[in-house]
């Protein structure tokens, strides 16, 4: 038992806090110090990931040609500096992509589409994770994607 | 930081390795006079396509910045390339 905990139940016992009041002043003094202790808590896991990750493990022909494996690891800041580049599409670029994909019956108007709503994206990136089984008869395919 | 050295490495079904690595500085040497002489065509191409040149210098740059710590490796049966940027 901490020295904090204890002089928190002191308190406690001398009525000089309520009940709740003491769980409100036990949690906010044994929080922070809680999760930065264990290394791999929750507080690591919501570190900003440094790179995106796609691997792709692939058996054709029933493993008899071998497998074949794709590692992808991309930095997060090349993909922050990469939806910049919507900075130097020119409006009439814009404007013909916007046609083409009206043509195939996709409703989006890429003018709206702001450098920073771009760059919003990138950072939601680190929640995401894609997992992708193929199980066939010949093939076995396994894609994955992530932040790490 | 800028990108210093690349590394290819190929590996063949034999287990041969052969390693190579780029010093990407000396690329980088080499290309900046080219890079001077072609700043104006790349000026007025940007004045041509209403696009801000300072800031496509700055996107640029700011990719070319990024490129470090980039891999890619494939592998088939024990075969296999990589190529990793420092």
């Amino acid at each position: 038992m901490t020295e904090h905990r204890r002089q928190i139940l002191q308190m406690l016992s001398e009525g000089k806090v309520s009940a709740d009041e003491a769980e409100r002043l036990i949690s906010a003094s044994e929080g922070p110090s809680s999760t930065s202790s264990e290394p791999g808590s929750a507080l690591a896991g919501k570190s900003r990931p440094k790179y995106l990750r796609v691997q792709v493990d692939s058996e054709d022909d029933g493993g008899r040609e071998g497998p074949t494996k794709v590692n992808v690891r991309v930095p997060m800041q090349l993909l922050r500096a990469g939806v910049k580049l919507a900075y130097l599409i020119p409006a009439a670029a814009m404007q013909k992509a916007n046609l083409a994909m009206h043509e195939q019956g996709i409703p989006v108007d890429l003018t709206q589409i702001k450098p920073e709503n771009l760059e919003e994206l990138v950072e939601q990136l680190s929640d995401l994770t894609v997992d992708v089984d193929q199980k066939d008869a010949n093939t076995k395919v396994k894609v994955r994607v992530f932040c790490e | 930081m800028i990108p210093f050295v690349a590394v290819v490495s190929l590996r063949d079904q034999q287990s041969h390795t052969f390693r190579l690595w780029i010093p990407m500085v000396l690329i980088w040497l080499l290309l900046l006079p080219l890079g001077v002489l072609l700043s104006p065509f790349i000026f007025i191409a940007c004045l041509a396509c209403r696009v801000n040149p300072f800031r496509g210098v700055l996107v640029m740059w700011q990719i070319f910045n990024a490129l470090s710590d980039t891999q890619l490796e494939v592998e088939h049966r024990s075969a296999g390339v990589s190529f990793h940027i420092f």
